[in-house]
């Protein structure tokens, strides 16, 4: 054993209570650590999943026309002009195409093929706006689970028939087996029977989406041929930009993955994880103060004996060393045991509040805490190691 | 090989008008004034004189702990002054041991590892020779049976000889006790000085014992009598003694590295009290 190890060792059990102190204070801090890690990111995770679960993780749509920068005389200034093409809305024509290639793909677990529009839904003296979304009847729940939505009725989509949420049949005033009156943005009308009505918990979707035959909705958006849009569905929703950039690249569309499409979630989950680091910064500043101040203690009620130690041509970098591994042990040590509790912490919250609380045990960044405790230990020591280093042993033996 | 020679051969320490001053904020106090004397290897010297007249200083300044605001001294034919904190810290480790009044062994650690300390700390660890060196130097001062107690469980008596073992382990050519006995009964004392003079007389390492104790004082080959900052009285200079034969064993042997294993060669360059043949060479040259 390193002689400088064996009397930093040999320091720490020299006095019990404090080193105990000292780690119990390190492992409390770690503990909330990889507890505050464990809640931010199960809750994050949590969020993550009600909002990204049940819906599309890369969403392909056609590219959109970018205006070409014209060719200007000598000293004219150039004008560029954007105008979208009110004849037809953009489409995917070559979908078969690129669902081969979606095909090609691995950890892909669904695909819908889309025809998206808004229109009107009326009943009798009730008219209200709706996003109509032209499904194949046996991908409709491809993407979000539709089937296990329904509260009334059942999912089938024939192509006189519509599914709509329970909040808009409320507000309509309908019933399942009602017919009820479409008309689309391009002007296209059509009477269909409410076949089922779902309740996904989502006001925006239970009242203001209405769910058709993909046939129902080529006639009524008058795309005999394209696609507005092809929803994806991963295994690994973190893989969605990579799948993304890797469809814009091979089909030339745009692809766009959920997390560039969901900007307010992103700005939710970024401000708690803020908040997240602000504490465990917080505890590390903890670690940093108690292990500086305890072993600042230990350096001035030693001065004797590194007086002793520096008399007989023991040198400043040993004795460094010696005060370094305090606090090197000390941190390694307290942050093994917090993170051991932290888990058992976290494990234990969890199956009390029954999954409740959205607390993950295996999202404790046990590895960062681990690591950042134990460096901000090593830290804190350098201060007192360096002080200690630097005893000047006449003083510190006549003391 | 004339008498210049070996003065030089047989020279330890040599100090040259040594002076130290402290400045506290406006005021300075000057504590050595010209301190100039001279030891031979495997001689021991008592320093005497009152409370503050400059004598821990001197010992602190003689041991490399301090340095002395101006003047030169050389040990072992080395100019020490000019050294850096790294290079006498070495030369401490290697060259110097300490026994100081209060012992200040290490309460954390046993007889055996506070003897160790000095080796291991410089080479690191703890040696298998180191170890039985150590071993070897308690069962000399007589605590072999003490080895594993804690510093805390041994005696005043016992804790200053686990000090004095400790100030050999490196086998320094010189060894500096500010007041060894100063905190020891009459009996303790004398055992603890004996000791020093039996060790001192087998290894042939010079002692330098700073004192008040003038019966411990008598009894050492030398005195120096230090006042006011100064030498005043004393003899200042060891009496080389001129033995050829006796000379250049004591030399080849402390050039070979060896110096505390060296015994015969060395008692008859030192010990010209206890010889007749020495006696009757100083009283010849």
């Amino acid at each position: 054993m390193r002689f400088d190890l064996k009397v930093a060792l040999r320091y720490l059990l020299s006095n019990r209570l404090q080193s105990a102190l000292l780690i119990g204070g390190v492992a409390i801090a770690v503990t909330v650590f990889t507890f505050n890690a464990a809640l931010i990111n199960g809750l994050a995770e949590f969020q993550i999943q009600r909002v990204v679960g049940n819906s599309s993780h890369v969403t392909i749509e056609p590219e959109k026309a970018l205006p070409a920068v014209a060719a200007a005389a000598d000293g004219a200034e150039r004008l560029v002009a954007s105008q979208r093409t009110l004849e037809r809305r953009p489409q995917i024509k070559q979908w078969r195409t690129v669902e081969s290639i979606i095909d090609t793909i691995p950890g892909v677990t669904g695909v819908s093929l889309n025809i998206l529009g808004t229109g009107l839904v009326s009943r009798g003296q009730q008219t209200l706006p709706v996003t109509l979304k032209g499904v194949e009847p046996s991908r409709l729940s491809a993407i979000a689970p539709i089937d296990d939505a329904i509260v009334e009725g059942e999912a089938r989509l024939g192509i006189n028939d519509v599914l709509i949420g329970k909040k808009l049949a409320t507000d309509l005033g309908i019933r399942v087996g009602q017919p009820i009156f479409i008309a689309s943005d391009q002007g296209r009308e059509r009477t269909l029977t409410v076949r089922a009505l779902y309740s996904t918990g989502v006001d925006s979707l239970d009242s203001r989406l209405a769910f058709v035959n993909l046939d129902t909705a080529r006639v009524m958006f008058d795309l005999p041929e394209g696609l507005t849009e092809i929803e994806i569905k991963l295994a690994d929703i973190y893989a969605a930009r990579a799948v993304a950039r890797q469809l814009a690249d091979t089909t030339g569309l745009e692809a766009t993955a959920w997390m560039d499409k969901n900007q307010r979630l992103r700005e939710a989950l970024e401000g708690q994880g803020s908040s997240g680091s602000i504490i465990k910064m917080f505890t590390l500043i903890t670690i940093l103060v108690g292990v500086a101040s305890a072993l600042l203690l230990t350096t001035f009620r030693r001065r004797p004996e590194i007086g002793i130690m520096r008399s007989f041509g023991i040198s400043e970098n040993f004795v460094l060393s010696v005060f370094m591994l305090q606090g090197a042990l000390i941190g390694i040590i307290g942050s093994v045991i917090g993170c051991l509790m932290g888990f058992g912490f976290c494990l234990a919250l969890a199956s009390l509040t029954g999954g409740k609380l959205p607390v993950d045990p295996a999202l404790g960044q046990y590895d960062s805490a681990l690591l950042l405790a134990a460096a901000a230990s090593i830290i804190a020591a350098l201060w007192p190691a360096r002080a200690a280093s630097r005893i000047d042993p006449v003083e510190a033996i006549s003391q | 090989m004339n008498a210049m020679d070996l003065a030089t051969l047989t020279s330890l320490l040599d100090v040259r008008d040594v002076r130290k001053v402290f400045v506290d904020n406006e005021f300075e106090t000057q504590v050595l004034k010209g301190i100039t004397f001279s030891l031979a290897r495997g001689e021991m010297v008592a320093m005497l004189g009152p409370s503050g007249s400059g004598k821990s200083t001197l010992l602190s300044i003689l041991g490399t702990l301090m340095k002395p605001t101006s003047g030169s001294f050389q040990m072992l034919g080395k100019e020490l002054t000019t050294l850096n904190e790294k290079e006498l810290s070495q030369f401490r480790n290697q060259q110097i041991g300490f026994i100081f009044q209060y012992h200040h062994l290490l309460p954390d650690f046993t007889a055996l590892e506070n003897v160790l300390f000095p080796h291991a700390g410089r080479v690191g660890r703890e040696t298998r020779e180191g170890r039985e060196r150590a071993a070897m130097l308690l069962d000399r001062v007589g605590l072999k049976d003490r080895m594993n107690y804690r510093a805390t469980r041994l005696s005043g008596g016992q804790k200053q000889r686990v000090a004095i073992a400790r100030a050999l382990m490196n086998q320094p050519a010189l060894v500096l006790a500010d007041e060894p006995t100063g905190n020891l009964d009459r009996e303790n004392a004398d055992q603890a000085f004996e000791l020093m003079q039996e060790i001192q007389r087998e290894t042939g390492t010079t002692f330098l014992l700073s004192t008040h104790d003038r019966e411990l004082a008598e009894r050492c080959e030398r005195r120096i009598y230090i006042r006011n900052g100064v030498v005043v009285e004393g003899e200042s200079t060891p009496v080389v003694a001129t033995k050829p034969a006796a000379l250049a064993e004591a030399v080849a042997a402390t050039a070979a590295g060896t110096p505390w294993r060296v015994i015969g060669g060395a008692n008859a360059m030192v010990d010209r009290t206890g010889s007749t043949d020495t006696n009757e060479d100083r009283r010849r040259a």
